[in-house]
């Protein structure tokens, strides 16, 4: 291959330069988080004198383990089912020739472009017929259901990439629908359930609005939701307020490490395979 | 991956399925009820607490220990009633606060900063039987008159549907160290005092006023401004969304107006609408600005900080020797229509203002009056602190009877969705004092009318 | 899509399974439906309900036709909020787009190793925290004393610092920079995959023919890109006109109404103004915007299927 050597030089700087620009925000977080609490912090240094206390004082006057106890309660109630039911109706859509395939597929993604919030209104006044509102289960229907476009689509996806010979070879053995859905189609959808998986408890996880309509209660949203709450909390001290932000983010943040190899990967094949 | 992998038809399918929501939606009945929400069936009102154990929910905002001290003192003389308390922070409360009401499981007790229309949906219970079987005739009519609101909407008359968990008031607190070296010895006695104060400061180099904008704090200044030109009932009788009433009044344009004159001469910190309410405490009580205009609860903490080096007066009148107006209100509370507890809740708040223990609590951790019988004893404060100020301003407003309710509590919507954005740009110097005024009334008859 | 059968074929020779298998694929079907049609369509339903009555939400409601709509297309501060939604549309997606472009371009070349895969990690990050998280960190990044600033001085540029969010101009620019300190990484990475996949050879023969970067983006990487890049406009467009954690953490729609979105508007139209018609019509006008935009920018991507 040729390459231009100023180019490659180019290239680098700029991608050094992009890596810099998305880890100071981060890193003027944490600057901020060690600075003493009762002020406002003086700049983007590193502190003579680190308050980590802040982070046990976030931890313990935002409630931070309840908070993710409320958070892991509504994670685990969207994304088991969700996985479930996407991964059923996208082998539906992608695997099984079906008519009107193609419609129901558009009618799915047609939900892709909705705002959330031209949904906002009608989901409160829905939760508090249901008697959901104010808690977890108000977050969690809705949000099942908004995930449903891409979820559906995502495992659409991957089915339709499954080369037919499989499963006519699976008819030849006899095997039915659900036979032959569960023992050769649903181990060979590991890779996508489990990058849809981690997809959907980031954005439940991060889920913002939702949350801070729905549940009057901060205890009983998700952690971002419960950020705003944290403002008043912390009567906007701005240290500890960065503190209980970074403390939020922070199971994200691991969660996305440990699995980024394949997540990435899943996430980059997926999205552009059709 | 396209998203739309229509090939043709998707745009007609999805004007297909627009129209068939349409005419789905079209064809429903109208959303909400068509009655009054109906109460359920209340105990007979007494006044004797119950010996059950009962749990008592309180929704308040974040950043208000006071109702945690209160509960906990309840508890302790009570042991049957236990409180669940739930917090948001204020912008979320009040724009959940109707909603949470009308839900199955209401708080017994919530903060309440504006009726809008709860009395008229039914909402919030009407205290008046407690009233009376407390005697709460003896307490001073002006306290209550804000939490009233008759049957068509209006506040300041009618039935009592709020209390408050101690009575504000607003002034303006002074570094005086600043002011020593500035050659400033007293507090402004006019407004033109005033403005000479500010004038030295500006000159020698100090922030002549600490404030914010970000969430609406710098209102306190704005509206102290109106209140000295204002007719105070006038002022009011809009607050209070009597029919007729305008903003758009000479008194608020002169204050609006004089606001402006300060953004224009450089009085605000240039960069005010970026502070907000803990970054404005925060200079103040590290040592920038002069004057900082705020309410009784920060009374405690500035005096922590600043040590002596700070007095609190009430904003001074236009002329000298006219009576002082200052904003000041309940931190007021209303009881859930549907509360299965309303006997123990009106207890509990008879308590507030009548316990001994319950009222130094008020003061203790608000610096506000406690409220109540004014012939009951004032909670001991240590003299000459800015708490005991703030008490003296309260009694001495109450005797001037100048008391008026903050602009904010107008409506629900107000203060977000305008009177704070409109006076980040008068204090910017973007719009006028007027056009202040004006559009804050264009934005009110749309909520009211 | 190409790895399908002629469907002919098998429809002949399978037309029994194919029976059966559309009433299993129904049945696969009916819970994500259910869940879809429940908790979007539904609430969908009912929002275009409500948006032709004037209702506070509690009491009872009163019948206006389109008077919501009316006030929608005609209020000035709503229609602001609106504009301001397609200026964040700059930041939101010409700018990480853009700047993914250029920089995957430049560095398609580079090894796989662990300086890269630690800098797709670096860059995706944004992507996993909450935008509310993300509005809390830049809002201290504006501020007067804050990492922007201190940059500024630092480099000579001290006059022009100011508290960023604060300035009538400088407001909206600076909040949907956030979006692209968010989106930028995907970005990048999404293309830098496309990039992969484009036959390697044709860049060889275009350096051959001494064709220099410019010409080589332009005749083979940028129409290689096509799909992807229909992907990532409608992605970050919808995040750009339905935005609402950025602001509702960092501004909140000030100063004055410079960074008003209309997510910000519905919010406080519907809740703490509790006029709930009026908040749905804007929703419903909010979500056809959407669709006008996104829908023809799927056109590019289906020229490239043939």
């Amino acid at each position: 291959m040729i390459n231009n050597k100023s180019e490659v030089i180019l290239g680098r700087l700029l991608l050094v330069i992009a890596l810099v620009i998305t880890l100071v925000p981060l890193a003027s977080m944490l600057s901020a988080a060690l600075q003493p609490a009762d002020q406002n912090p003086t700049g983007f240094v590193w502190p003579s004198d680190p308050q980590w206390i802040n982070f046990v004082t976030a931890f313990e006057v935002g409630n931070v383990f309840r908070l993710m106890q409320s958070s892991a309660l509504i994670v685990l109630g969207v994304v088991p089912i969700s996985i479930i039911i996407a991964t059923m109706a996208g082998y539906a859509l992608g695997g099984l020739r079906m008519k009107g395939g193609r419609f129901i597929l558009i009618f799915f993604v047609l939900g892709l472009t909705i705002p959330f919030e031209a949904l906002i209104i009608p989901l409160y006044y829905q939760a508090q017929s249901m008697g959901t509102l104010n808690t977890q289960l108000a977050i969690v229907f809705p949000l099942i259901g908004l995930f449903m476009p891409f979820s559906v689509f995502w495992m659409r996806a991957h089915f339709v990439n499954v080369p037919p010979e499989l499963s006519e070879a699976a008819r030849v053995d006899g095997a039915t629908t659900w036979q032959e859905f569960v023992r050769i189609q649903l181990p060979l959808a590991v890779p996508a359930t489990s990058a849809l998986a981690i997809l959907l408890f980031l954005w439940t996880w991060n889920q913002f609005l939702l949350p801070v309509v729905l549940v009057a209660d901060p205890l009983n949203r998700t952690v971002a939701g419960a950020l705003t709450f944290f403002q008043g909390q912390y009567s906007l001290s701005i240290p500890l307020l960065n503190a209980g932000a970074l403390l939020i983010i922070t199971p994200a943040i691991i969660v996305f490490l440990i699995f980024q190899r394949q997540f990435v990967r899943a996430l980059l094949q997926g999205a552009v395979k059709g | 991956m396209t998203l739309f992998r229509t090939r043709r038809g998707g745009t007609g399918l999805a004007v297909v399925a627009l129209s068939a929501i349409a005419a789905a939606a079209l064809t429903g009945c109208a959303p909400g009820s068509s009655g009054t929400a109906s109460t359920t069936s209340q105990a007979p009102v007494s006044t004797e607490l119950t010996t059950d154990d009962v749990v008592l929910t309180i929704a308040d905002e974040t950043g208000f220990p006071v109702t945690d001290k209160l509960t906990e003192e309840f508890t302790k003389q009570h042991p049957n009633v236990t409180f669940n308390i739930t917090r948001d922070t204020f912008q979320n409360l009040t724009a959940n606060a109707p909603k949470l009401l009308a839900s199955d499981t209401p708080p017994d007790l919530i903060r309440l900063p504006t009726l809008g229309d709860t009395v008229k949906d039914g909402l919030v219970a009407n205290l008046d039987p407690y009233f009376d079987a407390y005697g709460w005739d003896k307490w001073p009519a002006s306290q209550l008159a804000p939490l009233r609101m008759t049957e068509d909407g209006t506040r300041g008359s009618g039935s009592l549907y709020q209390l408050g968990l101690g009575y504000s008031v607003t002034g303006i607190y002074m570094n005086t160290k600043l002011a020593s070296q500035l050659g400033i010895t007293a507090p402004p006695q006019t407004l033109d005092e005033l403005e000479k104060d500010l004038a030295i400061a500006k000159a020698g180099g100090v922030q002549p006023i600490m404030s914010g904008d970000k969430d609406g704090v710098v209102n306190f200044v704005v509206q102290a401004a109106m209140n000295q030109y204002a007719d105070k009932d006038e002022f009011l009788s809009w607050m209070f969304n009597e029919k007729g009433a305008t903003f758009d009044t000479e008194g608020n344009v002169k204050g609006a107006e004089l606001i402006r004159k300060w953004a224009d001469a450089g009085y605000f910190p240039s960069d005010i609408n970026a502070i907000d309410y803990f970054t404005f405490n925060s200079n103040f009580t590290g040592g920038q600005g002069l004057f900082a205009w705020n309410g009784n609860w920060e009374a405690a903490n500035y005096q922590k900080a600043l040590g002596s080096d700070v007095t609190y007066f009430l904003a001074p009148p236009a002329t000298a020797g006219g009576k002082h107006v200052a904003m000041g209100a309940a931190n007021s509370f209303s009881v859930a229509a549907k509360s299965k507890h309303l006997n123990e809740i009106a207890y509990f708040l008879n308590w507030v203002h009548t316990d001994e223990k319950a009222r130094q609590i008020i003061v203790d951790v608000t610096g506000a009056s406690p409220g109540g019988d004014p012939s009951l004893a004032l909670p001991s404060v240590e003299s000459g602190s800015l708490i005991g100020q703030a008490l003296e301003m309260s009694s001495q407003l109450g005797a001037e009877d100048g008391q008026v309710d903050f602009m904010a509590n107008t409506t629900a919507g107000i203060y977000a969705g305008s009177i704070i954005p409109e006076s980040q740009l008068l204090v910017t110097s973007q719009i006028t004092g007027q056009e202040f005024v004006e559009r804050v009334q264009k934005f009110y008859e749309g909520e009211v009318g | 899509m190409s790895t399908r059968a002629p469907l002919i074929t098998r429809r002949v020779a399978v037309s029994a399974a194919a029976r059966r298998a559309t009433i299993a694929a129904w049945l696969l079907l009916t819970p994500a439906l259910i869940a879809y049609i429940s908790f979007v369509i539904w609430p969908l339903i009912l929002g275009v309900q409500y948006s032709f009555y004037d209702w506070n939400g509690i009491g009872p409601s009163t019948w206006v036709g389109f008077e919501n709509y009316l006030t929608v297309v005609t209020d000035p501060t709503l229609l602001a909020s609106i504009a301001n939604a397609f200026i964040l549309v700059a930041f939101f997606t010409v700018i990480p787009v853009g700047v993914g472009l250029m920089l995957a371009s430049l560095i398609r070349t580079m090894k796989a190793g662990p300086f890269t895969t630690i800098s797709q990690t670096i860059l995706f990050l944004p992507q996993i925290i909450p935008l509310a998280a993300a509005g809390i960190a830049w809002s201290w990044m504006y501020a007067q004393t804050g990492a922007i600033n201190q940059f500024l001085s630092a480099i000579g540029l001290g006059g022009i610092t100011r508290s960023w969010l604060a300035g009538y101009d400088t407001a909206l620019p600076a909040v949907g920079l956030i979006g692209s300190w968010v989106l930028t990484g995907l970005c990048t990475v999404l293309l830098l995959t496309g990039i992969s996949k484009i036959d390697g050879s044709l860049y060889e023969a275009i350096r051959l023919d001494g064709a220099g970067w410019w010409r080589e983006f332009f005749t083979i990487t940028l129409p290689g890109l096509r799909q992807e890049i229909a992907v990532l406009i409608t992605l970050t467009v919808i995040a750009a006109l339905s935005s609402f954690d950025i602001i509702y953490t960092s501004t909140q729609g000030g100063p004055g109404r410079a960074t008003l979105v209309p997510g910000i508007s519905i919010f406080r139209i519907g809740f703490t103004q509790s006029d709930v018609g009026l908040a749905s019509a804007f929703g419903i006008v909010l979500m056809v915007l959407v669709l006008a935009v996104v829908l023809p920018i799927q056109r590019l991507s289906r020229t490239s299927d043939r």
